[in-house]
């Protein structure tokens, strides 16, 4: 009766973890705004004369009356600019997109990818879904945490790094794998990554890609069917046709 | 231009076949004759519906309540909460209801097998984050959650695991949040969006994390936010002036009207012992639809504040002291009494009731006097108060809708009249209104074309010389509303005389059918139109040039007469229900009831004539005002004909007929002759920029005696001047 | 026989035991009762205390109260509340030790005088309300104050 209870107990605790969703994770916490001295409506955030003529092509792309199709396009090109999506950089979108700030405010903390909380210069985001965690994703964790000294959610004290726990990213054939902004990089092994994050450190960005001398997604192992050559046209088709 | 997110303007088709086609067992045969529809069949019973229509709206017709959250007939349809599922016949999945349109022969299935089990899944996966704290939520007794889950969850959960956790938000001093409540209707984000105008609260976060609120910190500043109580179909949104005071069976609900402006909203009064514990809207759709505004909704506490309860009597010391009726009664009637007839003035104020209005009015005659003001103004030259036609809304509230052009002159109906501006508001956003504003640039929740504040423009429109004179010329069924606070001016006159020309040339251009009604007046306070009706006089210029020996101010609290105006031993007779401008300056104060406690007729600024009922009982000595004019009329020898309320509106039907005709509208014409007779009327506009009292939601909250009197509304005022944090109160749960 | 004498004895003593005929009905209309008992004591307001235990148990202890106590005239007017506590308990028995012979204990919470209870008169005390008040009336400006 109590070994059932505690294994109930404990069932419950490992599914309730389970509620806690990625988005709040990664994204950084909570789903309501609280001023900080880093993000607060006055911090301050402009678009660049460069990407404000980005914003008008993207505007372009939309019909009259449908502007605010463009709320995601634009508010990623905030993010890009200023790194991350502070709330003003919001409010800057909602004023040129000419809607009103909660509705740029639901789509931002709706996509995990807008980060509403300040990151490194370098996000590293590392998937540990059941592909990447089956090829041993938490040695790459571990081998991240040991090698920045920060845990899952947290940034460096440099404000280089930010490391945080994706869902699968779509590169299991290459699994394990991490996101380090806009690069993906496969096929780790924990001296890779270390490689990798000296790299980064070094002020260089390594080449992206499988690191296991894969071209792409083919068989690690070479290819185990369809080794023959192709056969020619009328192959298997009747005689008499 | 687009106003409306696009789904619901695809089912907008569908809105419009409510209430057509009564159901019978022939239909068969007619659907033959009316190609155009779509027959389906409502588990079997044949039904015949215009194409567009939803699922929902089909079994409706038919009679068939489907269980719902998310939509509302009001508002666009969301489809989230999944409760309407239904099982279509030889479809492979069961159909969200409120968001699908009806196929031919479809039949629709409410109480199959299948349906039952979608209804109770989805129940049990409401449930699953819903806290179980029914007994402390005071949305318990009318609440959707609570009913259906009786009627179709299951009595169980398979759900063991933690419960969500929400964060309470602080959205203003009157509504109560509990968000872990929440189940993302998101009713009230979409009434916000829609219906109120202002895009404060929106869904944030996404899945399991999802919630509503406004992401960052800040009040749902609107005049008609109380209605998302309403709305909410949970305990979420709760009323924060009536938390935990009292439960739904407890109270009594009288079906009664609002006095807080012009509108006449339908309401109903919910009391519980003699005491009123909250006002919610009742449906009408010419009216209100089922809308409030806050000031209707929540200054009810007013009525329990600064009230009139004893007769009071200025003594030697010129100090107000209580006494009884009789010495109250005898000194009114000694006072009437020992002056001519011409030395009696009234002034009524702006909740009175007819019934006061018409007793004071035949009381004064037969002391042979004819001083009897109003305290809003009206200008009486050229037609006047003459011809009705001059001071209502003809058009109707509801006749908005069918309006193309609207022009509205110096005035500000969102503060001024609140359920009005919401259907211009409406009208805008689905009919494609177009909105001209001559006056102060105000934020009306809408779009409009901001024409200039200075009389120079209205001058330049009635002339035609306006570039706006164009696009008035292209509307089919103009509008014009000038506000009543234009006309208070010292030029009212002139403006009314603009704005019949400009209405008549609008009419002209328009070629609109003989009905249609352009000239508009939007009043701000109840009584107005009663009182123009019985012949009161517009405005208190009489008494302020010729000075009264007795004066009697009928809850008179504008105060446009001070002590200042009247000689020094001018007697002033004070008869209202709050301590607020008038009584301090009586000599005498005759306590009477406020609209809750009394059957009163109010007509509203469309001139339906609508009664208020008797919630509580008025409290102390205070009696209905007709009551004690009766009362007075006996002691001083001039007795009133009536005993009764039945004989009272027998005279007031005999005075106007359109007073006792509830909640009809008399029509009212004469455009032509107005403006005719308005030509005669050679007074000059004024420099003075049109701008109308109200201009922020902080003069939106107290406007007469009841609403100053209410702590609510002065905690409004002060968290929207202060922020919300400011009146916020530790809450209790 | 003697037991007879007794009876006949105890019933003469009932009938002149009170001061003649006028004490006679004075005590049968204050007390409806004409029994004579020793006299245990008399308390400080007069109150005389009795007992005769040929009576029964619970009849036999009784009070004649005294015509005044406190201000107040009690010669028609009686209340069982005038007997004090330190008799109260020997009346009812509480204990069989008059305070004439065991007087009580000082202590802070006896009264000095002894009150009798004035429920149903006009002192009597009255709880306030501590209910809401329903509605607040307005209360007209001080003379001068504006």
């Amino acid at each position: 009766m109590i070994s059932s209870l505690a294994l109930r107990s404990l069932v419950s605790n490992a599914v309730r973890s389970l509620h806690q969703t990625a988005a709040r994770a990664s994204a950084g916490g909570m789903f309501v705004h609280r001023d900080t001295p880093s993000n607060n409506p006055e911090t301050p955030f402009e678009f660049t004369q460069e990407n404000m003529k980005r914003v008008e092509a993207i505007m372009n792309n939309y019909p009259e009356g449908h502007k605010a199709g463009a709320t995601i396009p634009v508010l990623d090109l905030a993010q890009r600019q200023h790194g991350w999506l502070p709330i003003s950089a919001m409010n800057k979108v909602a004023e040129i997109l000419d809607v009103a700030p909660m509705r740029v405010y639901e789509v931002a903390t709706f996509y995990t990818m807008f980060l509403r909380q300040p990151v490194g210069k370098y996000h590293i985001q590392i998937c540990t879904t059941t592909p990447c965690m089956l090829c041993d994703s938490d040695s790459i964790l571990e081998a991240i945490k040991n090698k920045l000294g920060i845990k899952v959610g947290e940034t460096t004290t440099d404000k280089l790094f930010t490391l945080s726990e994706v869902e699968c990213l779509g590169a299991c054939v290459n699994a394990p794998m991490v996101q380090i902004n806009d690069n993906y990089y496969e096929d780790l092994k924990p001296s890779d990554i270390e490689q990798i994050i000296d790299e980064l450190k070094a002020g260089r960005v390594p080449l992206p890609g499988p690191r296991n001398g894969r071209f792409s997604c083919e068989p690690a192992g070479g290819l185990t069917s369809l080794t023959e050559p192709p056969p020619g046209p009328g192959f298997g088709v009747r005689a008499d046709l | 231009m687009l106003r409306l997110p696009t789904l619901s303007r695809a089912l907008a088709g569908a809105a419009h076949s409510k209430g057509s086609i009564p159901t019978s067992n022939n239909v068969r045969t007619s659907v033959r004759a009316l190609s155009n529809l779509v027959e389906v069949f409502v588990d079997g019973m044949p039904i015949s519906v215009e194409p567009g229509t939803t699922v929902l709206q089909a079994c409706e017709k038919v009679g068939v309540q489907i269980p719902r959250f998310c939509y509302h007939d009001r508002l666009s349809v969301a489809g989230n909460c999944r409760m309407c599922l239904v099982e279509i016949e030889k479809a492979p999945k069961p159909v969200a209801a409120c968001a699908m349109p009806v196929m031919k022969g479809w039949n629709i299935l409410t109480n199959s097998e299948k349906t039952r089990k979608a209804r109770e899944g989805v129940m049990e996966f409401l449930l699953a984050n819903h806290p179980l704290d029914c007994p402390i939520c005071d949305q318990g007794g009318e609440c959707d959650l609570q009913d259906q889950s009786m009627m179709f969850g299951s009595d169980r959960s398979r759900f063991a695991e933690g419960k969500r956790a929400v964060e309470d938000k602080n959205i203003g001093p009157l509504i109560k949040t509990i968000m872990t409540r929440c189940i993302q209707c998101t009713r009230c984000v979409r009434f916000a969006s829609e219906v109120a105008g202002v895009e404060d609260l929106g869904t944030t976060g996404r899945g399991n994390d999802m919630q509503i609120g406004t992401y960052v910190e800040k009040m749902f500043l609107s005049e008609m936010s109380g209605n998302v109580i309403d709305l909410c179909p949970v305990g979420a949104l709760t009323s924060k002036p009536y938390a935990f005071t009292s439960r739904p069976w407890e109270t009594r609900k009288t079906e009664s009207i609002d006095v807080m402006d012009a509108v006449g909203s339908n309401i109903v009064v919910s009391t519980r012992g003699g005491e009123v514990m909250r006002i919610l809207p009742r449906l009408n759709e010419d009216v209100n639809e089922e809308w409030i505004s806050d000031k209707t909704r929540f200054s009810y506490d007013g009525l329990k504040r600064q009230r009139l309860t004893q007769p009071m009597v200025k003594d030697a010391s010129g100090q107000l002291v209580n006494t009884s009726w009789e010495d109250v009664l005898t000194r009114v009637a000694g006072a009437l009494q020992g002056v001519q007839g011409s030395e009696v003035g009234a002034i009524a104020g702006g909740m009175v009731d007819a019934e006061a209005l018409v007793s004071l009015k035949d009381l004064l005659n037969r002391l042979d006097s004819e001083t009897l003001c109003t305290e809003e103004i009206f200008p009486m030259s050229g037609a006047g108060t003459d011809l009705r036609s001059n001071y209502l809304l003809n058009s109707r509230i509801a006749g908005i809708e069918e309006c193309d052009h609207l022009l509205l002159v110096g005035t500000n109906p969102r503060y001024e009249a609140p359920l009005f501006n919401t259907r211009i508001r409406k009208s805008w956003l689905h009919n494609e209104l177009q909105v001209a504003l001559v006056g102060h640039n105000v934020d009306l929740s809408y779009s409009y074309n901001h024409l200039g504040e200075s009389t120079q423009v209205l001058q330049e429109i009635a002339a035609g010389t306006h570039p706006f004179c164009k696009v008035l010329s292209q509307a089919k069924t103009p509008v014009v509303v000038v506000g009543s606070s234009a006309l208070q001016r010292e030029d009212g006159a002139a403006i009314l005389k603009a704005v019949s020309a400009i209405s008549q040339n609008a009419r002209a251009s328009s070629g609109v059918e003989e009905g249609w009604k352009v000239l508009n007046v939007l009043h701000r306070v109840a009584s107005q139109v009663a009182a123009l009706d019985m012949g009161y006089k517009p405005g208190v210029d009489a008494i302020r040039k010729n000075p009264p020996k007795v004066l009697f101010l009928l809850g008179a609290d504008a105060g446009c007469i001070t002590k200042a105006d009247l000689p020094k031993d001018s007697f002033i007779i004070y008869q209202g229900h709050h301590g607020d401008v008038g009584a301090p300056m009586a000599d005498v104060i005759l306590p009477s009831a406020a609209y809750t406690e009394k059957y009163g007729t109010y007509v509203n600024t469309e001139g339906r004539a609508q009664q208020t009922r008797v919630a509580v009982t008025a409290p102390g000595m205070a009696r209905e005002d007709w009551k004690i004019l009766r009362a007075i009329s006996e002691l001083a020898g001039v007795t009133l004909p009536y005993d009764t309320l039945d004989e009272v509106r027998r005279r007031l039907a005999e005075v106007s007929p359109n007073l006792v005709r509830y909640d009809d509208v008399e029509e009212a014409n004469y455009f032509k002759q107005a403006n005719e007779l308005s030509k005669a009327v050679n007074q000059s506009l004024l420099g003075a920029p049109l701008v109308p009292p109200q201009l922020t939601l902080k003069e939106f909250y107290m406007t007469d005696s009841i609403s100053r009197a209410s702590q609510t509304m002065a905690k409004c005022v002060k968290a929207v001047t202060e922020g919300a944090e400011a009146v916020d109160e530790p809450s209790i749960c | 026989m003697a037991a007879y004498t007794n009876i006949v004895r105890r019933a003469v003593g009932q009938l002149t035991g009170h001061g003649g005929i006028k004490g006679f009905f004075v005590q049968l209309f204050r007390a409806n009762d004409i029994k004579t008992g020793a006299l245990v004591g008399i308390d400080k307001y007069g109150n005389k205390y009795f007992q005769d235990n040929q009576y029964f148990f619970g009849r036999h202890r009784w009070v004649i109260y005294t015509t005044e106590m406190n201000g107040k005239r009690t010669v028609w007017d009686v209340d069982g509340s005038m007997v004090p506590a330190e008799w109260h308990r020997w009346l009812h028995c509480i204990t069989d030790d008059p305070p004439t012979t065991h007087p009580p204990e000082p202590k802070k919470f006896l009264a000095k005088v002894h009150q009798i209870n004035l429920s149903g008169t006009l002192n009597c005390y009255v709880p306030y309300s501590t209910t809401r008040r329903k509605i607040h009336e307005w209360v007209p400006p001080k003379v001068g104050e504006q």
